[in-house]
Parts: C-alpha cells; sequence; structure tokens
C-alpha cells in the first residue's frame, strides 16, 4: 500500500493544494515509481485517498503520455520524431537503435531490459536528435554516441552522457 | 447562495425574430423559444454547457467568428442568426467532421430513428461522404450485462460521461484516451458497476450506449407507446413504456416529463420486465382437498361471495379484515375500502402505508393541519438549506435524491445529513458525501440526534424572537425539555460534540428556504412519529415551518402510500383523509355512499392478525400484500391466517401468503389498468395500461365491482375514471393532473392548537434520549434496507433488475469485516432468540461501523430474526432492526 | 559575440555561473524584490509593467500588464499564478533553458507577478519530461524560501508568496492556458470554454494568472531598470524587450539567441546561428514553433516582432525558428507537424479531434504517393472548416502548416500526386468499420 510506504511524501503532496485532486498526477508519479507503471491496486488505493472513484483516476491517466497502464522496460527510450529532430536525422538514429536492440518502436526487448517509444517534440529541438531515456535527456545523437549510451546502461545502470542544466550553445569556457 | 426574486430579462433578436428572455440564458434556449431548433449534440439542458461537439455554431452580430449557441449566454441587443449562408456551411462541416469516424451503421443500429446524428444529417448533408481514409474502430463492448457499448458510433459529446457525474453523481464513465481515440468506457477489465438509472443510455444522443434489454428487435415507429407512471417507488416517475403487442420493449422518460424530469433510477429504466415474469399468476386458484387448483373466474368469484355472505351471516362483518397494498391505484384504493366498510361492514382495514408512512403523516395533521407536502421538488431545488434524516435517499426515493443533489451541486444549497451512512465512495452515489454537516448515526438514535439539533438551537438563541413572544409557555416547556438533556449523554448516544451541533443548527436557522426530508430509516423505525413531531418543533423553533419554500416532507417508500392513506385505506381514516371519527366528515360521506361506514375500531395490520390468531376475525381479503413474508415471526402471521375460514388473496404472483388463501384471484399489474397514484408529494398523476392484462387477470377494482354485485350491495362502475369522478366529489379537485402538485398551506389554526397545548401529552417522552444500547461482543445491529435496486418484492421478479441484483447480501462496514475476519463473499451465521440465517457478506464503506445491512426485498429468511415494536399512537410496527450474534461458517 | 546586451541569458553566459542562490545574488538578484516589495504599490508594479510593453512570450503575445488588470479589484479570495512551463511546441527549448541556468530570475519574476496580483500561491506546471529542471527549481524553491524570498512575510515585507513545482504527465495541450489549469486541478487537460477566462474563474476557479517562464523572467529587469529603458528595446512601441529565439533545423550552430525583437531572420540564421550547415539556401522557415505557418525566403527580412510576422501571414508565436534548407519536402514536413498534431489533439472538438486524423491520414496518403487531385481540396476545406472552431487555438495550430504549405509549395503536392497517377496507382477500397 502507498500510504503506508510513502506516507511523508504522501502528505507532503496533499499539502501542496487547496482542492485535492490536484495531487492526482503527483500521486499516479509515486505509484508509477513504485511499480514502473500504475497498477489497478493503485489506482483504487489513489482514488479513495483523493475521494476519486476509480474511473476518474484511470480517466486522467489514459490522457496523459508519461503515465504507464502497463509495464515498460527498465530502460524506456523515447526518441523524438517530430519536424525539427527529422530534419536532423531521427528517422535514421531511431532505424539505428532497432537494429541494435532488435525492436521496433513500441516493443521491448525479450529481457524486459529496454523499450522504445518514437515520441513527438521533447523540447530539445536545437541539439538534435535527441531521445529521453528514464528521467534523462541525451542529446546531439549520433550512432557512436547512442551505442555508448546504451552500452553504459547496460554494464553501470546509468550513463555520464546524459544531459546536464540545460544551455546550448554553451557559455564561453571560464578563463583559468 | 440567494435566488434573486426579480429576473432580468434580456431582449434579442434571432433570425429577425425579438425575444426577451431571463438574464443568462442560453443563446440555443433563447432560440427554442422563437421555434428555432439549433442542431446540437453536446448540450443538454440539464447539463453544463460543454461546448465540445461544435455543431450549434451561429452567427452573432458584432463577434469575428462563429459562436456555439450552447453555450454563449444573451445579451442585450444580441443579433443572433442561425440559417445564414455561412452558418450552414458550418454545420454540415462539422457534421462531416463528425460522421467521418461513424461506421454509418444505420441499419444495424438500435437508434435508428431516434437518432440525432441520423436527423441531421438527413436534415444537412450531401449523400457521399468525402471521406476515404481508414476509420477508426473500437470493438463491440459491454458496460455490463445491461449496456452495450458501440463506441464507433460514439461522437464524443461526453453527454453520458457529464451526466453521470453532474447529475448523478456517480462518476462511473470514464473518457479513455484522447483525441479520436478517445472511448467511453469504466474502470478497468470489470463489468460496469454503478447505479445503472440508464442515463447514459437515454442521453447518448447516438446508438452508442444501448440497454441490452431491448436490443436489435424493433424500430421505434413499430413501437406502441403509453405515458404512464412508474410503480416502484414514492418518488412516481413518468415512464413512457414501449410495447410490441404484448411484449414490453423498453421504458424511458423524456427530458421534460413528469416530476422526474426525464431522469429515472434502474428500477425505473431496467426494472420493466416483473410484469411479464412467466410465473405470474393468469387463473383464479381455488383450494379444493387442500391443494389449490385452476378455476373459472365465476367459480372463483362465486365461492368468495358465498362463504363471505356465510362469515357475514355467522359473525357480522366485524369478522373481516381487508389488507391492500400502497402499489394499487387511488381507485382501487378508494373501493376497496368503500367494499369494505359498505358492501363488508368493517373499519378494520390496511395498507403498506401502515409501516412507516402514517407516522410522518400523523405528525403533519398533529401539528400543520395537513396530510401532505407544503413543499414540492421544486422547493427541494430552490432550498439553500437542506437537513436529510433517516432517507438514505439514494436508495429509497433516487429522484427526490437527484433534486438535493441538484439544489447542492448546482446552487450551492448546504446539506445536514443526519444518516445511518459513512460517506464513502463507491459504486453508488452517497449523499453524505455532499454534506456540510453529517451526522452519522443508527436508525436508534436518529431521534436523540434530532434533539442534539434542538437544544443547539435554543442555547443559541436561534429560537425565532417573534415565536417567544406569540407561544413562551411553548418555547419554555421545549427548553426546559432539552434543559433536562445533558451534552455528555448526547456525546455518548450519538458520537458527536456539542459544538458540531451548534454549528448544524446555525445553518438551519441561518437558511431561508429550508426543506427537512425524513425517509424510512426514521419512520419505519420505533422512534418515526416523535421523531417527524421534533423535526417540526426544529421547524417552528426556527421560524420556518410557514415561510415560502420551507417544509417537513416524509418520503413515501410505495408509490402509492400516500394515495392509500388519503383514499382512506387505513382503519383510523376516510377518504380525504378524514377522521373516521369526525361527525361532520361520516356526514358528508353518507350523503354520497347512500350509507353509513361502521362507527370506529378498525383493526390496523398487526391487530388485525393478533385477532384472527385469537379466532375473533374469520376472514380477510389480502390485496398485493405479502404479511407471511414481510413481517418477523413474533408477529406469527402464518399461524393467524392459517387460522381463518377465508382468506382471499388478489395478487399478481403465488406469494408466501397467497399460498395460504383458500381462493387466489389473479390481478393486473400497473402496466395493464387506468387509474391514478399519488407521489410523494401529493402529486396526482395519470396511469395508463401498456398491455393488456395478463392471462384472465383483472384490474382489482373489477373484482372489488364484481364481488359486491354478488353480495347484493353493487358498488357499480363500468370504468376507473368513474371512480376517480367519486373520489372528486369527496375530496374536491383530487388530482387536477397539471405538471405539479397543488400544495397545501400550513393551517393556523392546527398549529395554534398545537403550539396552545395539543404539543403537551408526550413532550417529556418525546424530548428524553434513547438510552445507548451495549451490543455483546460478536454481535452487530442487523437492519432491514432498500436497496437502489428492487422495490419491495415485485422487482426481484424482474429480469434486468435481478441481473444488477440477484439475491440477498448482508453487507458490513470494512473495520467489522476485519473484526470478524470476513472478506467479500465468506459465509455468515446470524442469529439470535428468534433464529438463525446464513448468508453471504459483502464489505462495504457506507455501512456504519457495528450495523449489517440486509436488503428487505430478499428477506424471506431474514424475517424471523427481527423484533416488532408497535407505536402506540400510529400503530406502525417496527420490524426493520434487531440484534444478531454473527459468525463465520464455512 | 553579440553585439547587444543580453538580458535573459546574462548571468547563464557568464563563465561558471551555476544558477545558485549565491551566484544570482552576485549578479544583483533579487534586488527587484527588495525594491518592489512593500515599497511599489502592487498597483504600481502592474503599471510599470504595462507601460514596458512586455507582451507574453508564451504564445499568445498578450500584453502581460493588462492580463493583470482583469483581474477582479475586489475579490476576497485567494488568488493564483501559474508559471506555464509546459514548453511542448516543437521547435521551442528556451524555458527549459532559462529554468535550468538560472531558476532564481524566473522565480523572482513569479514573487514579483504575485505581489503584483495579489496571489499567495504560485504554481510551475513543468512539462513532465522535464525532470531535471524539476529538480532544479525544487532546490531553488528551497535556496528562496530559506533565504526569505519565497515563504510567509517576505523579507519582513509582510507579503507572503508559496512556490511550488507541479509536473504535467505528457500532452502538450497542457501548454494551453485553460488546459494547463484542468491539468492542474487533477483532471484531463481539456481547454475550457472561454468567456470565462483564467482572471475571473481560473484555478479552482479563483482569478489567476497563467505566464510564460520567459515572460515572468523578464519582470526583475524591468522593475530593476524602469518600464522605459524595456520599453527602448526591440521594436517599440509593439513589440518591446529582447527575445530568446530558439534556432533549429538546418542550420550551423542551432541553439537560443536573445536578441531584442525586430531583427530579421536573416541576421538571426546568418549572424547568430552560424549560417546555413551545408551552406544550401533556405528554402522555408518557421518563426514561431510548429504553430505558425512556414514562410519563404521572401520573407528572410522579415523584422521578428509581433507585427511584422503576423503582417507576412505567420506569427512570433513561442519564438521557436526552425529553418529547412533547399531540397527539403514540405509536404514531408508539414506531415512531419501534423503527426505531432493528430497525436495531440486532447479530443473535446470534432473538428479539430476528426480534422487531425482526417488531414494527417491524407498527408500520409499523398507522402506515399497514392494521393488524388481532388485531396488538395479536401485538404484546404478541412483546413479552413478547423479553423477558428474549435475551443481553443489549437484548431488554428494545426491547420498551419497544411495551409502555408499548401500555398507556397502546392506544386510540390502537386508533383507526388502526379507521380501517383503516373505510376497509375489507384485508391485502395476505404477500409472502413467493419461489423
Ligand atoms: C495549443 C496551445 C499550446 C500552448 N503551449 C504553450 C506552452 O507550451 N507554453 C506556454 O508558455 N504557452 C503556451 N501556450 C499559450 C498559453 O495558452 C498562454 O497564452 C500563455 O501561457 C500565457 O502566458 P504569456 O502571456 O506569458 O505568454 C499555448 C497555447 C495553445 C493554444
Ligand atoms: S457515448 Fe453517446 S453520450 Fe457518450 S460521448 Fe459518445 S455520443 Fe456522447
Ligand atoms: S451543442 Fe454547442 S458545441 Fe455542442
Amino acid at each position: 500500500m502507498l500510504r503506508e510506504k510513502y506516507k511523508d511524501e504522501i502528505e507532503q503532496i496533499l499539502s501542496r493544494y487547496s482542492v485535492k485532486r490536484s495531487a492526482l498526477i503527483p500521486l499516479l508519479y509515486v505509484a508509477q515509481r513504485d511499480q514502473g507503471y500504475v497498477t489497478e491496486a493503485a489506482m483504487k488505493e489513489i482514488a479513495q485517498i483523493l475521494t476519486l472513484t476509480p474511473p476518474q483516476v484511470y480517466e486522467t491517466i489514459t490522457f496523459y503520455t508519461m503515465l504507464n497502464l502497463k509495464p515498460v522496460g527498465k530502460f524506456h527510450i523515447q526518441v523524438c520524431k517530430s519536424l525539427m529532430c527529422a530534419l536532423v536525422g531521427s528517422d535514421s538514429l531511431i532505424g539505428w537503435i532497432k537494429t541494435k536492440l532488435g525492436i521496433a518502436p513500441g516493443e521491448s526487448t525479450a529481457d524486459g531490459n529496454f523499450t522504445l517509444s518514437a515520441v513527438e517534440c521533447l523540447a530539445a529541438c536545437g541539439t538534435a536528435p535527441m531521445m529521453q531515456i528514464n528521467d534523462d535527456y541525451y542529446e546531439r545523437l549520433t550512432e557512436e554516441k547512442v551505442d555508448r549510451i546504451l552500452a553504459d546502461l547496460r554494464s553501470t545502470g546509468t550513463s555520464q552522457l546524459k544531459s546536464g542544466p540545460f544551455m546550448w550553445p554553451e557559455a564561453p569556457k571560464a578563463q583559468v | 447562495m440567494m435566488p434573486s426574486t426579480t429576473t432580468e430579462t434580456v431582449r434579442l433578436t434571432i433570425d429577425g425574430a425579438t425575444v426577451t428572455v431571463p438574464k443568462g440564458t442560453l443563446v440555443i434556449e433563447a432560440a427554442r423559444r422563437v421555434g428555432v431548433m439549433i442542431p446540437h449534440f453536446c448540450y443538454h439542458p440539464k447539463l453544463k454547457p460543454d461546448a465540445n461537439c461544435r455543431m450549434c455554431l451561429v452567427e452573432i452580430e458584432k463577434m469575428p467568428k462563429l459562436q456555439t449557441a450552447c453555450s454563449t449566454p444573451v445579451d442585450e441587443g444580441m443579433s443572433v442568426r442561425t440559417a445564414t449562408t455561412v452558418v450552414n456551411d458550418a454545420h454540415k462541416s462539422v457534421l462531416e467532421f463528425i460522421l467521418a469516424n461513424h461506421p454509418l451503421d444505420c441499419p444495424v443500429c438500435d437508434q435508428g430513428g431516434k437518432c440525432d446524428l441520423q436527423d441531421f444529417s438527413h436534415q444537412y448533408t450531401a449523400t457521399t461522404s468525402r471521406f476515404v481514409e481508414t476509420k477508426r474502430i473500437f470493438q463491440k463492448d459491454y458496460f455490463s450485462a445491461l449496456i452495450e457499448t458501440q463506441m464507433n458510433r460514439c461522437v464524443q459529446c461526453l453527454r453520458c460521461v457529464r451526466y453521470c457525474d453532474e447529475v448523478m453523481d456517480v462518476k462511473a464513465l470514464a473518457p479513455a484516451g484522447r483525441g479520436t481515440m478517445t472511448e467511453i468506457k469504466h474502470f478497468g477489465p470489470h463489468p460496469l458497476d454503478c447505479e445503472f438509472c440508464g442515463g447514459c443510455v437515454q442521453i447518448c444522443p447516438v446508438g452508442a450506449i444501448t440497454s441490452r434489454l431491448s436490443m436489435y428487435e424493433y424500430r421505434p415507429w413499430m413501437l406502441k407507446r403509453a405515458e404512464t407512471v412508474c410503480g416502484y417507488c414514492g418518488d412516481g416517475c413518468q415512464i413512457t413504456v414501449q410495447t410490441k403487442d404484448q411484449e414490453l420493449i423498453e421504458v424511458n422518460s423524456a427530458h421534460g416529463a413528469g416530476r422526474n424530469n426525464g431522469d429515472l433510477c434502474a428500477r425505473g429504466f431496467f426494472g420493466f420486465h416483473a410484469a411479464s415474469h412467466p410465473e405470474r399468476l393468469t387463473h383464479p386458484l381455488i383450494r379444493r382437498n387442500g391443494a389449490l387448483v385452476q378455476a373459472t373466474w365465476e367459480d372463483a368469484l362465486e365461492f368468495v361471495a358465498d362463504q363471505v355472505g356465510k362469515i357475514k351471516a355467522a359473525h357480522s362483518g366485524h369478522s373481516f379484515g381487508g389488507l391492500i397494498s400502497g402499489r394499487c391505484t387511488n381507485e382501487e384504493l378508494y373501493l376497496f375500502q368503500k367494499f369494505m366498510r359498505v358492501t363488508i361492514g368493517t373499519n378494520s382495514i390496511d395498507s403498506s402505508a401502515r409501516y412507516g408512512h402514517l407516522n410522518g403523516l400523523q405528525a403533519m395533521r398533529r401539528v400543520q393541519g395537513t396530510h401532505r407536502w407544503t413543499v414540492s421538488f421544486d422547493d427541494i431545488v430552490a432550498a439553500d438549506v437542506l437537513l436529510l434524516v433517516g432517507t438514505n435517499i439514494t436508495e429509497s426515493n433516487p429522484i427526490t435524491g437527484l433534486k438535493v443533489k441538484e439544489a447542492v451541486k448546482q446552487r450551492g444549497a448546504a446539506l445536514v445529513t443526519i444518516e445511518a451512512l459513512e460517506p464513502a465512495i463507491d459504486t453508488i452515489s452517497n449523499i453524505v458525501n455532499l454534506s456540510l454537516h453529517h451526522f452519522c448515526v443508527p436508525a436508534t438514535h436518529m431521534r436523540d440526534t434530532i434533539l442534539g439539533l434542538l437544544k443547539a438551537v435554543v442555547e443559541q438563541n436561534l429560537v425565532q424572537p417573534d415565536l417567544m413572544q406569540r407561544q413562551p409557555a411553548y418555547v419554555s416547556a421545549v427548553t426546559r425539555a432539552l434543559q433536562q438533556i445533558s451534552w455528555q449523554d448526547l456525546q455518548a448516544v450519538t458520537g458527536t460534540d456539542t459544538a458540531f451541533f451548534t454549528d448544524a443548527a446555525k445553518v438551519l436557522a441561518g437558511g431561508q428556504r429550508v426543506v427537512i426530508l425524513a425517509g424510512q430509516v426514521l419512520l419505519r423505525s420505533e422512534r418515526g412519529y416523535s421523531g417527524s413531531l421534533n423535526l417540526l418543533d426544529l421547524l417552528i423553533l426556527t421560524g420556518k415551518l410557514d415561510q415560502p419554500g420551507c417544509g417537513f416532507a416524509p418520503l413515501a417508500e410505495e408509490n402509492n402510500d400516500q394515495g392509500a392513506v388519503e383514499m382512506g385505506a387505513v382503519a383510523e381514516f376516510l377518504p380525504g383523509p378524514c377522521d373516521i371519527t369526525s361527525r361532520a366528515d361520516r356526514d358528508r360521506l353518507v350523503t354520497r355512499w347512500k350509507e353509513e361506514p361502521p362507527p370506529n375500531g378498525g383493526a390496523s395490520l398487526v391487530e388485525m392478525l393478533d385477532r384472527a390468531g385469537a379466532g375473533i376475525l374469520k376472514a380477510m381479503l389480502i390485496v398485493g400484500e405479502n404479511p407471511v413474508g414481510s413481517l418477523p415471526a413474533q408477529v406469527r402471521a402464518e399461524e393467524s391466517l392459517r387460522k381463518l375460514d377465508l382468506l382471499v388473496c388478489q395478487e399478481l404472483f403465488l406469494t408466501e401468503t397467497a399460498a395460504l388463501a383458500h381462493v387466489v384471484l389473479p390481478v393486473a399489474s400497473s402496466m395493464e389498468k387506468s387509474g391514478t397514484f399519488t407521489n410523494t408529494e401529493g402529486h396526482v398523476q395519470a396511469v395508463r395500461p401498456s398491455i393488456e392484462p395478463v392471462g384472465e387477470s383483472r384490474p382489482d377494482w373489477e373484482i372489488f365491482v364484481a364481488l359486491s354485485i354478488l353480495l347484493g350491495s353493487p358498488l357499480e362502475y363500468a370504468e376507473s375514471k368513474e371512480i376517480l369522478k367519486e373520489i372528486r366529489s369527496l375530496i374536491p379537485g383530487y388530482g387536477s393532473l397539471g405538471p405539479a402538485p397543488v400544495l397545501p398551506r400550513v393551517d393556523r389554526t392546527a398549529v395554534d392548537c398545537y403550539l396552545g397545548d395539543g404539543y403537551q401529552n408526550d413532550l417529556t417522552t418525546r424530548y428524553r434520549l434513547d438510552a445507548p444500547k451495549s451490543r455483546p461482543d460478536g454481535t452487530v445491529q442487523l437492519e432491514l434496507v432498500q436497496s437502489l435496486f428492487h422495490s419491495g418484492k415485485l422487482s426481484t421478479r424482474s429480469k434486468g433488475l435481478l441481473q444488477v441484483e440477484g439475491s440477498g447480501v448482508l453487507r458490513i462496514n470494512p473495520l467489522d469485516s476485519a473484526r470478524f475476519a470476513l472478506v467479500d463473499g465468506d459465509r455468515v451465521r446470524l442469529s439470535n432468540a428468534h433464529g438463525e440465517m446464513t448468508t453471504k457478506v459483502k464489505v462495504v464503506g457506507r455501512v456504519p461501523q457495528g450495523l449489517a445491512w440486509f436488503p428487505d426485498h430478499f428477506s424471506q429468511a431474514a424475517t424471523h430474526l427481527f423484533d416488532c415494536v408497535i407505536d402506540p399512537v400510529t400503530h406502525v410496527p417496527s420490524i426493520r432492526t434487531t440484534s444478531v450474534s454473527m459468525m463465520k461458517v464455512a | 559575440m553579440p553585439k547587444h546586451e543580453l538580458i535573459l541569458l546574462k548571468n547563464m553566459m557568464q563563465p561558471g555561473y551555476t544558477g545558485s542562490l549565491a551566484d544570482y545574488e552576485k549578479t544583483g538578484g533579487y534586488q527587484a524584490l527588495r525594491k518592489a516589495l512593500g515599497k511599489i504599490a502592487p498597483a504600481d508594479v502592474t503599471a510599470t509593467v504595462k507601460k514596458s510593453g512586455l507582451r507574453g512570450r508564451g504564445g499568445a503575445g498578450f500584453p502581460t500588464g493588462v492580463k493583470w488588470g482583469f483581474l477582479p479589484k475586489d475579490y476576497q479570495g485567494p488568488r493564483y499564478l501559474c508559471c506555464n512551463a509546459d514548453e511542448s511546441e516543437p521547435g521551442t527549448f528556451k524555458d527549459r533553458q532559462l529554468m535550468e541556468r538560472d531558476p532564481h530570475q524566473m522565480l523572482e519574476g513569479i514573487v514579483l507577478a504575485c505581489y503584483a496580483i495579489d496571489a499567495e500561491s504560485a504554481y510551475i506546471y513543468i512539462r513532465g519530461e522535464m525532470v531535471l529542471g524539476s529538480k532544479i527549481l525544487e532546490r531553488a524553491i528551497g535556496e528562496a524560501r530559506t533565504a526569505g524570498y519565497i515563504g510567509k512575510n517576505i523579507l519582513g515585507t509582510g507579503v507572503n508568496v508559496n512556490v511550488w513545482v507541479h509536473r504535467g504527465a505528457g500532452a502538450y495541450i497542457c501548454g494551453e492556458e485553460t488546459a494547463l489549469l484542468e491539468s492542474l486541478e487533477g483532471k484531463r487537460g481539456l481547454p475550457r470554454v472561454k468567456p470565462p477566462f483564467p482572471a475571473t474563474h481560473g484555478l479552482y476557479n479563483k482569478p489567476t494568472v497563467v505566464n510564460n517562464v520567459e515572460t515572468l523572467a523578464n519582470l526583475p529587469h524591468i522593475l530593476n531598470r524602469g518600464a522605459e529603458w524595456f520599453a527602448a528595446i526591440g521594436s517599440p512601441p509593439k513589440s518591446t524587450g529582447t527575445r530568446v529565439f530558439c534556432v533549429s533545423g538546418h542550420v550551423k550552430q542551432p541553439g537560443n539567441y536573445e536578441v531584442p525583437m525586430g531583427i530579421t531572420i536573416r541576421e538571426l540564421v546568418y549572424e547568430h546561428a552560424g549560417g546555413m550547415r551545408s551552406d544550401k539556401p533556405i528554402k522555408a522557415f518557421i518563426p514561431g514553433g510548429a504553430s505558425a505557418p512556414f514562410l519563404t525566403p521572401d520573407h528572410l527580412d522579415v523584422k521578428l516582432d509581433f507585427e511584422s510576422v503576423a503582417a507576412a501571414g505567420s506569427m512570433l508565436g513561442s519564438g521557436g525558428v526552425t529553418v529547412m534548407e533547399e531540397g527539403t519536402s514540405m509536404v514531408w514536413a508539414a506531415l512531419r507537424l501534423m503527426e505531432f498534431f493528430y497525436h495531440e489533439s486532447c479530443g473535446k472538438c470534432s473538428p479539430c479531434r476528426e480534422g487531425s486524423s482526417w488531414l494527417v491520414q491524407t498527408m500520409r496518403r499523398i507522402v506515399a504517393k497514392r494521393g488524388q487531385m481532388q485531396d488538395l481540396e479536401t485538404l484546404s476545406d478541412l483546413c479552413k472548416n478547423i479553423a477558428g472552431r474549435t475551443v481553443c487555438a489549437f484548431g488554428d495550430a494545426e491547420v498551419a502548416p497544411i495551409m502555408s504549405t499548401l500555398k507556397h509549395w502546392r506544386q510540390e503536392y502537386v508533383t507526388l500526386i502526379r507521380e501517383a497517377e503516373a505510376a497509375n496507382l489507384i485508391m485502395p477500397e476505404p477500409v472502413g468499420a467493419k461489423h
């Protein structure tokens, strides 16, 4: 039960809003972090916390692309396919990942490690092509960079190639 | 929020025609006034405008873009054009969009012939579509066994979803997904679990949501329609019954129709098949050699007349008793009592109004001199403060419940509730979720809670100052009585502290239009009568009793309980109702009847059974009632009835009681006859037949007529209208059949009389707390409750409702389920000194801790566990609560 | 090096600037707050903003001070500020930089705006994907709260402002202000019918202002340096101040460039973004995010200010400038954007919901060389029938790519259809819903 496991966090979330339902998406994130997707039990529990009906929780989830009602891979690779990225090669990048992982967008690898999605604009058009893996952005991608990222993820679960606080073009380096 | 008394108006022109409408009116409604129908899908007068379909675009002068008529309020001097080329093109194009993904499967769609999309398409579009792409396809789905969805037809107007939320407060439907892939769904992989009001089916402008009870069979134009009134609860909803020959196909209710304004509940919408149940009695039965065998009407009636004559000759009319159901028409109720009083010569008659409705009604008579509400449904909607006491309103009076929801949700009324209900969200709306001040108390302490409110009123100086001046004795007597009660004791029995009472009392006293609704949980309890009186005291003390829009409204459970009393189908009242002892009223009756009813001394329900048991009563005529199935063992109904020399039952089905009868006469259901019903607010409405009487059954009134003739004191009427005419001669204007009830006003003389010394005799007993009952470990308080999906036992013969709720399940609170280590579906044994039963349990959040609810409608196995306490004044037997120990069984 | 003064990106351009509170304070951060709170009347703050000519940077370009002025004066209950950090318009990525690199600049703007409109609660609605951004904001809010810039009794002035980060969950439409409010209320992000406007019936039906990140980030500077200073930058009187243009597409050096409004696209591309990546000429560009109609090389000298771009038949929108080189298929480009809009249509209004699916399918067919000549008329009819007939501006936005490419590059459509006809590929039978 989320309520026991994340008691403080849930209380903190509820305290931010004067109308309880506002806490719905934040609570769904808590549930999704816990199980990787929003389970039916979680929907019911959250409905109860917020005095909503389960269908109200459900309808909200289905509107948003980031909330999952089914499990996704350990690493969810979302490559932007919108025009700005497509202009500089996102389609071939998707093709590259497809051959690397053997899965098409919408599919997961058999080991459950990777899920590949082609998604719409993620607000990184100046550093295209780009992708998001779980919480992190990876930008100015090349095939070689993608290979390193995938290798990093496989071996360490994370990659140093992910973006830091965003700025492009970069600021001039401090003079030593 | 105060409803403004003067409505400002606005003048505008629509297609050149000038119209004046109240400020705030929407353009689409203003257009309707001048006969212009602006095409629309998502708009519905019951719902907040959502303007999503974009069908209702119109031109409004000075606005650059086309505007949606459904969401634009009128403005002074506005000029609207609804039929220009631009507007027409817009309508065409919106339709083209809506039709793009539509499957155009009209030939197999149940909406065919009554579909908005079909109608507008016919009006606007070309016959060929430019859409050549792939249509999106949704799988056909079933919301439940009763509702089928075909979402390819959906126009995504969200009317169903909005209705379910805004009107019903159930929120069971979810628009899932987004864009064209949005699909109306219910929760997860489970079947839809909701109130089954049928609202989504009714409000869908296309054939996306349809009832499975009437599918794929008929086109609207093949069906015959009858406008009639639902025969289940006291709300008295107007329904349209659609039939094909003798087959009942569908029930619905048009927006604007009846007191229900088109809304229905599960019983009304899905429960219409009871009449056509295969077990309907179709022939008279006579007991021969111990068994009931088929007979002809002639034989049966002659047999009855013969026996009646013999018994009457031997033991006089007083040895007869009669019992009739409040489900009969006014005409039948009237004729029944006339038959019993005049032809037979007894006042021992009773009806189902005795089960509780009389408690509220007697209280009104005593305090305010009316036998009806002084408010109507419209006053509930317009109220600014509502107090609900023991109503269980959604389950018992769902449509009255909708009025309360409307008042609270749409108009911001403040709601105070005293209910045996926990606030909880589940699949049925819960009125206390909308409550500002909720007192969660069991029936046994409802009156105590009322006393708490009264105490807060007097202590907080909320008593109307004028009343103190005019009736100091009354005020100080009540105040003194309330001072005897301590807050500690009140807190102990109600579990609520002083401040909460005080706050709620302030809300009540501060309201301008205050309506108090009392329901069966209170009215059928031991404190039903005294609690009602105390509620009336509350209105008096706060100065509301005679104020416009204010009043006390006890809710009738059965469709015509109110009519039963008004027709005099209870021992103590002659038609009117008039006191049986009132000389003037008797005289009026005699001029009409040319005969004098017996003077007095009629027995009520339980007394009749006692007299039968004692051998004093020799014969009974029971019409549509089933005392053996309904009364607790303590009353010994079966034993007593078996002693009768003659038991005649007029019935639809062979009930436990009918099975004991010497003669059983098959009768027509309310789907098969004409007459009138009087609903809970006192509105008299026409009942019209939709089918011919099933088998050889006859309307009850015809049987009374036939018997009276055979008995040589003919009551002759050729049709029920003639009976109504006679009723009107006794009760002037009865059933003017207008759109709304004609409300009585509080009778000043009666009030003065009550305030003078009428309040005195039982004041101390009414103003006393009931001692908290200690409940031993391992026990729960078992209550018989009303279910939303049934009404009495008749609905348990309806296949639609049986699909929603097919058997009796004991509902318990989650804490009790933990205490007794029970989960959904476990079986328990309930036992007490009277006996035992086993049943399945279901854990339901709304049931308060310590209570266990069993649905009245499946109570045959449970009735023997209950106690029976009879009110000394109103003779109402309270039979709905008892204490049982509960144990899990394998 | 830019030849004009940077305002919003100035701090972050300094070597070693981390965006921490200490860094921000070093560059004069939170001085505007000290100057304004309790010293300048809220109404005068609004007046200053009005005078500065600041217009919304979120897309619609509505004058910020005027919007604030719509809030009811005598309303007693709570009021809200919502910072629109949903940044989902394809081609736009400036807010992300402003938030992640200099969060205090926008927080100071938020507190100033709250002060001006008398709101005690502000929500930053940030698009859900920007997890890093939300963490940076949370940290910055924590710093500011500790330092007394946010919270109760700010700087001892008695002013209370609480700021919370609220993450969206993946829906472009939630950038539209009323959909944002719905989403913030925990519902599906469907735009509301207006009127009533958020100014009177916003979050929880209370008076509410929704402002974009960049809009708010300008406030400290306006308060510090005065309305006149700001009003003199750019193309006064109607387009004052700078814009952070997000340049993407076929340029050598894509990225965020802050320039005074009124420079030309030619300057932006060739003097700031390093020119075209392969020295091919520009074929087309979008001046203000995916919702802005495409323009052609003929428009290279149109000034990038609200009026001039509108006069050229497009809009300045969110400041997302996407540049396409010669050789890019415009039908394909329009399809890509149409796919975006189809994916993001919330589904509320029939024309947009059904129209987007119809348009995208027709466009796919044309690109796949299965088009017919009459498709062109259908396309433009559908576009016309969507525009202006929906609850929110999404309807106008989604038809922009097709309408503008049909207008300027109709020939490309025709060529694709001719090829289809030449290959004698006839239309397949429509696959309808089967029963
Ligand atoms: C479909 C649509 C998407 C929008 N997306 C955004 C967005 O991502 N960010 C934003 O700031 N404004 C967006 N807007 C504009 C907002 O509705 C609103 O005008 C803006 O937040 C107001 O802030 P401003 O006055 O500071 O620009 C969008 C508008 C529409 C119609
Ligand atoms: S199912 Fe019917 S009522 Fe519901 S949204 Fe669709 S068309 Fe409207
Ligand atoms: S009826 Fe007006 S938009 Fe649907």
